[in-house]
Parts: C-alpha cells; structure tokens; sequence
C-alpha cells in the first residue's frame, strides 16, 4: 500500500514546485547566472574593453580597492544596528499592536503605515527631517534649548541619522511578520498559563517567544538581507557623505556599474554581497529547521 | 480600579503605536496643504499657516494620477495573486510532502532575495524586451510576484509547519487526496498566514520603483512611484506637490491594509486548535 | 478568386506604404517639456510626410534617465534613435560605442562652419577626439544671481572679484542684521552641482583640469586653494553658514526665493521661479552677472545644457540624423526659448526682439553663457567628478583638510589621466 502513496506524493510535491521555480527561472536565474560571468570579465564600457574573460582579476582587484572595503564595512555597521534594532522595535510594535483593544484598526494602521511608504520616498523625507536649518529633529532640539546639530553631515551623526531611519522604516516589515506569528498562538494558551499562576514576564518568555521563533526567523532573514542591500535612505540622505562614511556596498555596486560603467567590476561586487547573504541566510535557515524538530 | 489601570496601558500603548506610525504621513499631509514658502520659514510650522488645495489641484493637473493609480493598482492585485499562489503551493509541498532536499530548495527560492534590484536590472531588461513584454502589466506583475516569492514562501512555510499533521492526518484517514486536505483543512487554518502573504506581496509591488521605472516607462503605463518622481525637474524638487501626490498614493494602500488586517484577526477565529 | 487576388494586392501594397513610414523615436528626459517638444516634431513630421516621430519621455533628473539609458543601451536595444544627453555625457558616450559620430554624415568642411554657429564651449564639449558626437538642443549655465535691491541700497555694482563679492556681502550682512539673511550660497552636498563649485575658483584663478591637449594640468595646490576659498567663506569670512555640506542646489534657489540669500550660484532655471513663482518674495529684486574671478584670474562659470546624439543601436540612422540637425537648428532653438524659456545655444539669438520680449534678461545671460567652460571631456567623468565633489564636501563637513582632501583629489584624477 506505501509506494503508490509515495510516488503520487513525489508528483504533487513536483508540481507545487514548478510553478515557483518556473517563475524564478525567469525573473532570478538567468539574472544571476548573467552577473556571475559578467564578474569574471573586462567589461568597463567607458573604456571601451568589450568583455575579454579575466578569470579572478576583478576580485583580486576588489580586495586592494580601500572604497569597497568601507563599503563592507558601513554595511555590516548598519546590519550589526539595523537588524536587532528593528527586530527589538518590531516586537515591542507588535506587542502592543496585539493587546485587546475595543476598535483594533487604527492601532494596526499605525503599525503599518511606515512600511506603506516607497522608501524611494521615505529616504528623502528623512533627509528634510534632519536636514539642519528646517528639520524637525533640530526644530525640536531648539525647543528643548539645545543647537542645532549637523545630522547630515557629521559622519558620526550622519550614521545613526542614517540608521535610525532605517530601524524606523524596516521596524514596522517585522512588526506584521511579528503579529501574523503572534495571532497564531491561541489564546487557550495564555489562559492556561494565567490560571497557573504565571505573571506576564514569565508568559512572554515561556510560551510567546518560543512559538514567535519561526516568524522571528523569517523576519530576521528577510531584514538581515535588506540590510547588507541597504541603498535608498542613505543615498536620499547623504549620497553616501560626508565623504565615503556612509556609502554601502549597493552604493558602491551601484557606482561602478551604473555611473562608471565598469559592469564587470560591479559585478565581481555584487556576486561579494550575494555570497555573504548566502551564508547569513543558510545560517538562519539552519535554525528554522531546527526549530520544527520538536 | 485594576480596570482602569488596564484601561490607561491600552490607550499609551495605542498613542505609541499611532504617533510612531503616522508622524511622518502627518507631516507629508500637512507639508500639502502647503505654499513652497511656508517651507523656509524659521522656525518651522507644522499645520500649515495658510492651508492650500492647490497642490492636489496642480498633481492632478500635471499628470495623469489616476491613470497612474490603476497601473499600480492592476499590478499590485496580479502581482499579488500570482504571488500567493505560487507560494501557497511552493511552501506546502516543502512543509508537508517528502521532498529531497528541503533545506537547499528552500535555499535557492530565498536566494533571490539577495540580489539588489539594480544589478538584476539589465538582465531583466533584456529578457522582457525578447519576450515583447515592455510596457505592459504582465511584464510588472511577472518580476513583481517573482520578488515577492521568497519572503512570501517562507512566512508560509513557518505558518503551515505550525498546523499539526494530526489535522490532516485525520483527514486523509477519511479518504481525502491531499490536494483535497491542503484546500478543506490546511488553507482554512492558514488565514494569518496567507493575509500576511498577500499584504507583503502587495505593498512590495505597491512600492516598488526600480523596476517599473526600466520595464514600463510608458507614459500610460507608469506606476505610482515612477510617476511622482516625475513631477521633479531637473534640480527642482516641489515638496508640496510631490507631498500631495504621496497622500493620494498612500491612502489607497492605508486602507488595503485597514482591511487586510481585520482578515489576519478573522483568522485567528477559526480556531487554530480546537481540531 | 478575383477578390482574393484583390486583397493580396492591396495587402501587399499596404504593406508597402507601411514599410515605407519610417518611425523614429526621441527620448527625452521628464523636465524637458515634452510637450513643447511635441509640438516641435509635429513640424517636423508635416515637412516630412512618411515620418513618424514618438516620444520617449524618461524620469526627471540626469540621474534617472542615466540609470535607464545605461539599461537600454547596455543591452543595445535599438528602439531610441535620437537622444537627448547631458553635458558631461558625451565622452562616455562615445567610449561606451553608444553613439554614432556625426562626422559620418558631415563632411570636415561644413562640420567647421556648423560648429561656429554654436557658442564656442559646445564645441569643446561635444568634440571627442576629434569626432563630433552631438549638437547642441539648448544652453545653461551657472550664474551668479544677486539681489539687486541690497546691492543698490548699499551702492555696489555687480562684484567682478571674488575679494569684492566677500566685501560687499559682509557690509550688506552687518548693515540688514538680518538672521534670516545669509551671504553667498553655493551647491556643497554631494551632487552633480558641486563639481561646478569645486571648478570655480581654479578657473577663477586661470587654471583648469585639463590643458589643450587634454593632459591633465590641474596641481595639488590649485586644488588645495578652491577647497580652502569655499571653506574660508564659512569660517574666516563668515559669509556663508556653516553647514554647506548639506546643501543642493534647489534648497538655495527656495531660499534665495524667499530672500535668505545675497549672492547664490545657480543655474538658469532659477529665474523663472524667482521672477514667475505666486510665492517669491524677490520679483523684479534679482540680477544676474558673470563668475567673478580672482584678480590676475578670469571670469568663467559651469557651462550646461543638454545634447542631442544618435544612439549607435537605431536601425535608423540617417533618419535620425536628418532629424537631429532639425532638433539642434536655429529654429527649433528659438521655439525652445519662446515656449520652454530655454537659453539658446545660438548666439545671435541672444538679441533676437522675439525672444527678448519674453525673457528680457537673455541680454544679462549672453556674457555668462560666452564665458562658460565645458566640465573634464573624459570617458571617465563619472568618476572625476565623483573624486572633486566628494572631496569638496569631505572639505565642508570638515572631515578633510584642504591639504589631505586636494592630495586625494590628484591621486585620483593621475590614477584617471594615466599620470
């Protein structure tokens, strides 16, 4: 009676995956596969060199360049902040967007609402936000009798101006992931442990995070490759200034193919970031198989 | 007395929520009803001194917003129903079925997630002007829902692995395909999941700029985020009107995500449990 | 039978006639009105039966149309046939094997005689090496705008040194004892626009990037003196506020429109908001004037403007070059000037009572416009200009000195230069 079962399963399983793989063939694959040649080629169309193979040339050539190792650097600074800071952001949103309120979508909306907006645009309202003579974190600086100070420009400064807008923006991606994950847990759960005598710590440690861990995963996944692809609200607000503190490894990818034409270059950069991405991400996918052994 | 304690937690938690969310749209929905002077005043106002309907006016006037609406609008829906689909059907087989090589399938639907857009784009570019695919919605709704994919795989994944098998166990006991106990038992179940699925998929391509703006420049084809950016020049930025055309085109998507949230709460009603 | 005989005829001869249209399609960038543009090839195409021509309009900014172009004409679509480029494109252009020479159709002789109609930077900035690579669609340039009122109130004429522009906006500044006023605005942030600050003095002073034979002449301490001029206007003179890294270009032009500025650097586009705009608080009140220079030095500003080029890809080429001597002609200049205030790239239409009447103060733009100078003509620019800005803003946002940033600056233009 067992093989006709598992061979109709294998089929099914085959056919559900089609579709998605078929899809991604299209739009990712050969994408991808185009990038990983181009990263072995000499191709940098403002010199006129028309795609000759170089072999590894172009990554010896990235590891001497001091602009791509800051690069490297300015993005895992922004993930080493952004990731927990919007995930710990996220979950205390997400916390209180699930109390039992009378009307609940105004509160939701709110939570919402961040994300709602293209962050082609968000950077740029960012950078008026902290822009020095008519932004409003200085307006209210002045307010409380302290000086303007120089968002944008100092380095140090224009960093966390950078990355809080990121935590701000990226918190409320996590905060849905979050609450989708936290509706789910019934609520018999809650009472059981209420009845028992458990105070509202011992709850939230005992059984909200343990059965939050898969959609704390998926968020963590998804908001750790945002950030090693951070590019828009930087580039909004700074442009990658003053001088290269704020520019990531996008910024970066994006100079060299974009602006300066030197496609296979920009390549070798982008086949860097996706290798660390796979490595983060295998990483957490580990976890989240492991966590459905039990 | 406990109660009303309770009572004022819930309204903070409630303010910190809101404020946190709205600020900004706030300050895009003041900065509208704005003069352009009224921007360099020091110090700064917040409602605006002599609130003004001409921007809205002015960014109906000077491009087709509605036009860009329902572009954004057929892609955003196709997109999104593509999306889920797709995934529904991906994230159950790598949950429930025996495949080889879970781990590393999964591994390759999320890789596209790690590319940037911008260094897809040329390629994409190329493969959609083959397929004749420029300027139209399919060409937008394929790479959109192909974007999505990944995250909307995996929150699906992580929502159908929390379903127990006993559910439905019991039922391929009473004689259903397992087609049969993915649609009567499984999708049910899944209600958060798959609103969440749906919201993410639509708000990516509600959003999405790059994209749009390579495969579908078309003046009647343009999307929301492409078509706003174009009411700058060259070095003129009209904060007012671009504010105005942001309020029209978030409010839309605020009230998809008014309604999609009640459906996420309605899911939770069925029962996750109760079996 | 008969009438199938008759519709393959007609099929085949409609066929024909089709084949016989030739469409060609314009790209141009979102602010570049296409809606006079339409008008324009409208003309055209009533002059020239059996031609189509469509608009292809691309984003807003020079950045966004780059960003697609560089798609397109990577994957060497042919579906654009004339393109209208920024000044500072062409060279790239060239290198890239994006677009075709003019020379092909335009024998040396006439080519010359073509070329001197236009303002003289244009030939400079549209000649790599020595191969004519686009013609001209309308002219721009950086000015120095100044409030003509103050000025008359204190009693001064248009500065013509840099030393008594510095003056005269300290003695306007502690006379008004305005908070709000502020003295000489220039672009700092990083942004296209700060390439030109960074020029303005080394042309000021007489230098440039490049000598004649485009070999890179630019010093260290030339370099080093343009960095410290911008930052003393900051903290020695004390006529500039201090947080000019942020600055771009439209933040001034709002500023200056609602009178915070004397003296701001800006280009052309800035007057008609300041003269035409429901809100400008400084109608009638500005003036414009050539770059001052430095003493021994000369006057010159930031030549801009956009050029139009055949793309290499269009199946079109003949075609599209028939058209482009339309688009870059005269008339169509003077068309642009009426209806789009563009300043034109001819000379002669400086004085041309048409277009006077309209924009009155084209008589104050011909001496900037015949003093502007083409940015590095380079394959590379991208990357030159990459180098000044973000070494100028380091200098502003004081995270360099004028020494350590200038040093940066040259090491990178003789890495470009190959010195």
């Amino acid at each position: 009676m067992r093989r006709p079962w598992d061979l109709s399963e294998r089929a099914l399983a085959f056919f559900f995956l089609v579709p998605a793989f078929l899809l991604l063939s299209l739009v990712a694959v050969y994408p991808a596969a185009h990038l990983f040649l181009t990263s072995f080629r000499e191709l940098h169309l403002a010199l006129g060199t028309q795609g000759a193979f170089v072999g590894l040339a172009n990554y010896r050539q990235l590891l001497e360049d001091a602009r791509f190792w800051n690069a490297l650097r300015v993005t895992l600074e922004i993930v080493l902040v952004t990731v927990p800071g919007a995930t710990l952001f996220g979950l205390a949103l997400a916390l209180m967007a699930n109390l039992p309120y009378g009307i609940k979508w105004p509160v939701r909306l709110g939570l919402l609402l961040p994300w709602a907006m293209p962050l082609v645009f968000a950077g740029l309202i960012f950078r008026w936000f902290f822009e020095s003579d008519f932004g409003i974190v200085n307006d209210v600086l002045r307010r409380l009798g302290q000086g303007p100070l120089f968002w944008l420009t100092d380095p140090i400064l224009a960093f966390w101006a950078v990355a809080l807008s990121i935590v701000w923006k990226t918190s409320s991606f996590v905060a849905l992931v979050l609450l989708a994950g936290l509706q789910s847990i019934p609520r018999e759960y809650y009472e059981a442990a209420r009845v028992d005598g458990a105070g509202a710590l011992q709850i939230f440690w005992r059984i909200t995070l343990p059965l939050l861990k898969p959609a704390l995963l998926v968020a963590l996944i998804f908001r750790t490759l945002t950030a090693l692809q951070t590019f828009d609200i930087p580039y909004a607000m700074t442009g990658g200034g003053p001088g290269h503190a704020t520019e990531t490894l996008a910024m970066f990818i994006r100079t060299q193919s974009v602006e300066n034409l030197n496609l296979g270059y920009g390549s070798a950069a982008a086949m860097t970031l996706f290798a660390l991405s796979m490595a983060v991400t295998s990483l957490y996918l580990r976890h989240l198989q492991a966590t459905e052994g039990e | 007395m406990r109660r009303m304690g309770h009572r004022a937690w819930l309204v903070v938690a409630a303010l910190l929520v809101l404020t946190n969310g709205t600020f900004p749209a706030i300050w895009i929905l003041f900065t509208s009803l704005k003069t352009e002077a009224e921007l360099t005043r020091t110090p700064i106002t917040y409602w605006p001194a002599e609130p003004t309907l001409a921007n809205y006016v002015r960014a109906f006037q000077e491009a087709p917003l509605p036009r860009y609406f329902l572009n954004s609008l057929v892609v955003a829906a196709g997109a999104t129903i593509l999306c889920v689909s797709i995934s529904a059907l991906a994230a159950y087989a790598l949950a429930r079925l025996r495949v080889l090589f879970a781990h590393a399938l999964l591994l390759t639907l999320v890789a596209l997630a790690m590319f940037p857009t911008a260094t897809l784009v040329v390629p994409l570019f190329q493969i959609f002007t083959t397929l004749g695919l420029r300027n139209t919605y399919l060409g937008l709704i394929l790479p959109h829902a192909a974007l999505s994919l990944p995250v909307a795989v995996l929150v699906l994944y992580s929502f159908f692995k929390t379903i127990p098998k006993d559910l439905e166990a019991a039922a391929l006991v009473d004689g259903c395909t397992r087609l049969g106990a993915l649609w009567y038992v499984v999708v049910p179940l899944s209600g958060p999941g798959v609103f969440t699925a749906a919201l993410l998929a639509f708000v990516n391509s509600w959003d999405e700029f790059l994209l749009a703006l390579t495969l579908a420049p078309a003046k009647d084809m343009r999307t929301l985020p492409v078509g706003i950016t174009l009411y700058q020049g060259e070095y003129l930025f009209p904060w007012p009107l671009i504010s105005a055309a942001l309020v029209v085109a978030l409010v839309p998507v605020a009230v998809v995500i008014a309604l999609f949230q009640e459906r996420i709460v309605a899911g939770l009603t069925q029962g996750a449990v109760k079996g | 039978m008969v009438t199938r005989v008759w519709l393959l005829v007609l099929a085949f001869l409609a066929s024909v006639a089709f084949a016989q249209q030739v469409r060609l399609k314009v790209f141009i960038g979102g602010q570049q009105r296409p809606d006079v543009m339409r008008r324009i090839l409208d003309v055209y195409e009533q002059r020239n039966p059996g031609i189509r021509v469509e608009i292809e309009v691309g984003g807003a900014t020079s950045d966004q149309q780059q960003q697609y172009l560089t798609t397109v004409l990577t994957s060497r679509d042919p579906s654009l046939d004339v393109i209208l480029i920024d000044i500072i494109r062409p060279a790239q252009y060239r290198a890239a094997g994006w677009s075709e020479t003019l020379d092909r159709y335009l024998p040396s002789a006439t080519r010359d005689q073509l070329l001197r109609r236009y303002l003289p930077a244009y030939v400079q900035a549209n000649i790599v090496d020595g191969a004519l690579v686009a013609l001209p669609a309308f002219a721009d340039a950086q000015f120095l705008y100044y409030r003509k009122d103050l000025l008359d109130k204190y009693g001064f004429k248009p500065p013509v040194t840099w030393d008594e522009a510095i003056r005269q906006a300290q003695i306007i500044l502690q006379g008004e004892r305005d908070p709000n006023l502020n003295g000489i605005g220039f672009m700092g942030n990083i942004s296209e626009g700060t390439v030109c600050t960074f020029l303005l003095p080394i042309w000021a002073m007489g230098a440039d990037v490049t000598d004649e034979k485009g070999r890179l002449s630019l010093t260290e301490e030339q370099a080093r003196r343009s960095l410290q001029f911008w930052l003393d206007l900051m903290d020695r003179h004390r006529v500039s506020p201090p947080n000019m890294a942020e600055k771009a270009q439209d933040t001034i032009r709002r500023e200056m429109q609602q009178g915070r500025w004397i003296f701001a650097t800006l280009f052309a586009y800035a007057w008609n908001h300041f003269q035409n705009d429901p809100d400008s608080r400084v109608k009638d009140k500005i003036g414009v004037a050539v770059m001052p220079r430095f003493e021994g030095g000369r006057s010159a500003s930031c030549l801009g403007g956009w050029q139009w080029t055949i793309s290499n890809f269009s199946r079109n080429k003949a075609q599209a070059y028939q058209l482009l001597r339309y688009l870059s002609s005269p008339e169509v200049a003077k068309v642009l000037a009426l209806e789009a205030s563009n300043l034109p790239a001819f000379p002669e239409l400086y004085r041309d009572p048409d277009i006077l009447r309209l924009n009155p103060w084209f008589r104050d733009a011909l001496p900037v416009v015949m003093s502007a100078r083409a940015r590095p003509v380079h394959p590379r620019y991208p990357e030159i200009a990459d180098a000044m800005r973000r070494g100028l803003n380091a200098v502003l946002a004081r995270t360099r000195t004028p020494e350590q940033a200038a040093r940066e600056i040259l090491q990178g233009l003789r890495t470009i230069y190959g010195q």
